[in-house]
């Protein structure tokens, strides 16, 4: 005979294996059993850039040398075993306001390591007290004017002394002309105020004559009147630290009022091989171009940096300075990674400062622990009509970096060795500046 | 529906759901066959109704499936055209600003060609998670801002200018059009009665009065199909992800195109 079974055991019987069933199709269970071991997290740091904006013809480069190195440090094998992710943000070339936003996002929501990132001074002061209380780093790979020596920051770009009082000493020089009359013009905001108050300085302790100094709005794209206003000064040489895609507008104008490099030649900071491209070889070729790095460099390294750029973003891509030294930059945070055994933005900067040299595309540069910046070689270079610079001139060794020569800011020092910067006599940066008629 | 499947190869997967529902027919077969015949009578006409019942519910069971597996396949093929039109569009694009003069030219061309490297090399793979890509976005704008500098000198270019701005918008509305479809896919809940018809399918068959060797063959047959069909509708749900899926072939020659210009 056969028992009937009690009616709640059966339907909790089934209701068990229906239940089973659909906490597969849920997925919890099943989710456990057929979801692979998750492999290494990836170390993610930031890379903040304007890609929008007037400063995005000169950052969107950067960003594409820091995304070639981390994807030869990815192909390499990772870094400590663990691949390594870029979080990319838009500076929208707005300094005061997203780019320290931005910063912070990246350091508290995204909980990067390091930061690389900024072109203007304006956005890297605008992101340094940011980087200080989070304890990271921010690597700076843009030329800039010194009077800085700010906490977690590395600057792998020039300070003055590496880039322009080189310059100004050629151009006074037998091989430069023996110029007398320099005019100045920028762009207007901290760097090219601070640079030519260094040039200035720099200048009257040669007794040189600084015959007109203009600034024009970041961004500007009309050049008629400043032109106007510089011819009338009557230079023999014009230091340019005019920013961005004003550049294009500047060089058109100059060519359009018909001065040619022959009649007053344009000795440039900022631009480099990305902005010349812009511009039309009529209207640049001839004049000159302050820089550690040229794409023209003829060597091993280089040009395995220049085939892979071009293989992974374009054959018809440039490099240029700061993209060697955003490229360097990641270099040397992966070596300072691997010293440290640890992702730590402390204990990789104090891996650093035992001393580190990368052999760069452009040579070998090396870490200066008490300035945190980079010793590199300067290169004065002529624009060609292929719209390439050509090395005319390169100092023999690198140059030490010094964000605070002497003669300008007096008193003041950087040593992270001995402690925190010295600040010395307040420094008024208009003084003996002569504005443009 | 989870979005781990994705993540398991193709054959796994499939393997997997068929071997769920199997393994569900043959235990219900085993254990609880013997308990629900006799719970409901075990009268001999038990078959007839069990039959009728199952093919009553069968016919409507069958009707979700097939317009589920019919919307999934629809589902599919609408973002096909949606991506080849957003390629074709993009290739379009990148001949109209072949026509600019130089610097434009050259500056238009690398700021499409980023965007393009951007949308093969990163936010496929990206699409690919289930994950929709937002690095698209600055470069677009990069390119629209570049491509709104342009000051046409002559007529010619005026009217070269505009129906790139077209173009552009055409490529744009395409774009937008690909991103919203990276995470649509059918409702969590409608795959519960998904499931929950399959169990009432298997436990119906339970109810027969067959030899276990029958129901072990048979159950297993309807088992069998029921998890491919419902394998099928899985893979194709999500038109970015798993083995069936869009791949960004129709952007590769572009891209291949942009980098040797």
């Amino acid at each position: 005979m056969v028992r009937r079974p009690r009616l709640s055991r059966t339907v909790l019987a089934v209701a068990a294996v229906c239940a089973a069933l659909l906490s597969g199709c849920d997925g919890r269970l099943l989710e456990k059993l057929f979801t692979p071991p998750p492999g290494p997290t990836p170390i993610r740091i930031g890379l903040l850039h304007s890609q929008t904006g007037t400063m995005a013809i000169s950052e969107t480069g950067l960003r594409d040398a820091e995304e070639l190195a981390l994807l030869e440090i990815d192909a390499a094998g990772g870094l400590l075993g663990h691949p390594v992710e870029a979080v990319i943000e838009d500076g929208r070339s707005r300094s005061a306001d997203i780019f320290p936003r931005r910063a912070r996002k990246l350091l508290s929501e995204d909980k990067v390591f390091a930061l690389f990132g900024g072109w203007t001074s304006d956005s890297r002061k605008a992101m340094a007290p940011i980087i200080a209380e989070a304890k990271s780093l921010l690597f700076y790979a843009v030329q800039y004017e010194g009077n800085e020596c700010a906490e977690g920051v590395i600057y792998t770009g020039s300070t003055p002394n590496q880039q322009i009082l080189p310059a100004l000493d050629w151009f006074l020089g037998d091989a430069g002309g023996r110029r007398r009359r320099f005019y100045l013009i920028g762009s207007d905001y901290v760097y090219p105020r601070t640079a030519n108050y260094v040039a200035r300085k720099y200048l009257a302790s040669k007794g040189v004559e600084v015959v007109g100094e203009a600034y024009v709005p970041l961004g500007s794209h009309d050049f008629r009147r400043p032109i106007a206003e510089l011819r009338g000064t009557n230079p023999d040489v014009v230091l340019s630290t005019i920013n961005g895609d004003s550049n294009v507008d500047f060089y058109a104008e100059l060519a359009k009022q018909g001065v040619g490099p022959d009649e007053l030649p344009v000795v440039a900071t900022s631009i480099g091989e990305n902005e010349i491209r812009s511009l039309l070889p009529s209207q640049v070729a001839g004049q000159w171009v302050l820089a550690n790095y040229f794409q023209s460099i003829d060597t091993p390294a280089n040009r395995a940096f220049v085939d892979a750029f071009r293989s992974e973003f374009g054959l018809d891509r440039v490099t240029d300075d700061p993209m060697e030294s955003a490229y360097v930059a990641v270099k040397l945070w992966k070596l300072g990674v691997e010293r440290a055994g640890t992702t730590d933005p402390q204990t990789v900067l104090a891996a650093l400062s035992k001393g580190a040299s990368i052999e760069g595309p452009g040579g070998t540069v090396r870490f200066d622990p008490r300035t945190r910046h980079l010793a590199k070689k300067f290169r004065l270079g002529l624009v060609r009509e292929d719209r390439q610079i050509a090395v005319v001139h390169e100092s023999p060794e690198p140059i030490e970096p010094d964000p605070y020569p002497a003669f300008a800011f007096p008193g003041w020092r950087c040593d992270w060795t001995q402690g925190p910067p010295v600040a010395g006599a307040p420094i008024d940066l208009s003084a003996g500046s002569t504005p443009g008629r | 529906m989870v979005s781990w499947i994705f993540d398991v190869p193709t054959w796994e997967f499939a393997a997997l759901t068929s071997g769920a529902f199997i393994l569900f027919s043959w235990l219900g077969a085993i254990f609880a066959r013997p308990i629900l015949r006799p719970l409901l009578g075990g009268r001999s006409s038990l078959n007839d109704i069990v039959g009728y019942i199952l093919s009553i519910f069968g016919v409507f069971y069958g009707l979700l499936l097939g317009l589920l597996a019919v919307a999934a396949y629809q589902g599919y093929g609408t973002t096909q055209g949606i991506v080849a039109k957003e390629a074709s569009s993009l290739a379009a694009l990148r001949r109209d600003i072949a026509a600019y003069p130089e610097p434009e030219r050259q500056n238009l061309t690398w700021l499409l060609r980023d965007y393009t490297r951007y949308v093969v090399k990163q936010a496929w793979p990206l699409q690919q998670r289930g994950i929709v890509p937002k690095g698209g976005d600055v470069r677009m704008t990069a390119f629209q801002e570049r491509l709104l500098r342009f000051q046409p000198m002559t007529a010619a270019e005026e009217v070269m200018h505009a129906e790139t701005l077209r173009q552009f918008n055409v490529y744009y509305e395409a774009r937008r059009m690909r991103l919203q479809s990276v995470g649509t896919s059918i409702p969590g809940t409608m795959w519960y009665v998904v499931f929950l018809g399959a169990i009432a399918n298997l436990v119906l068959v339970w109810l027969f009065d067959m030899s276990l060797l029958s129901h072990l063959f048979l159950g297993g047959l309807l088992a069998a199909f029921l998890g491919a069909m419902i394998f099928l509708i899985a893979d194709m749900d999500n038109p970015f992800r798993g083995a069936v899926s869009l791949s960004a072939a129709p952007f590769e020659p572009i891209l291949s195109d942009l980098m040797e210009d």
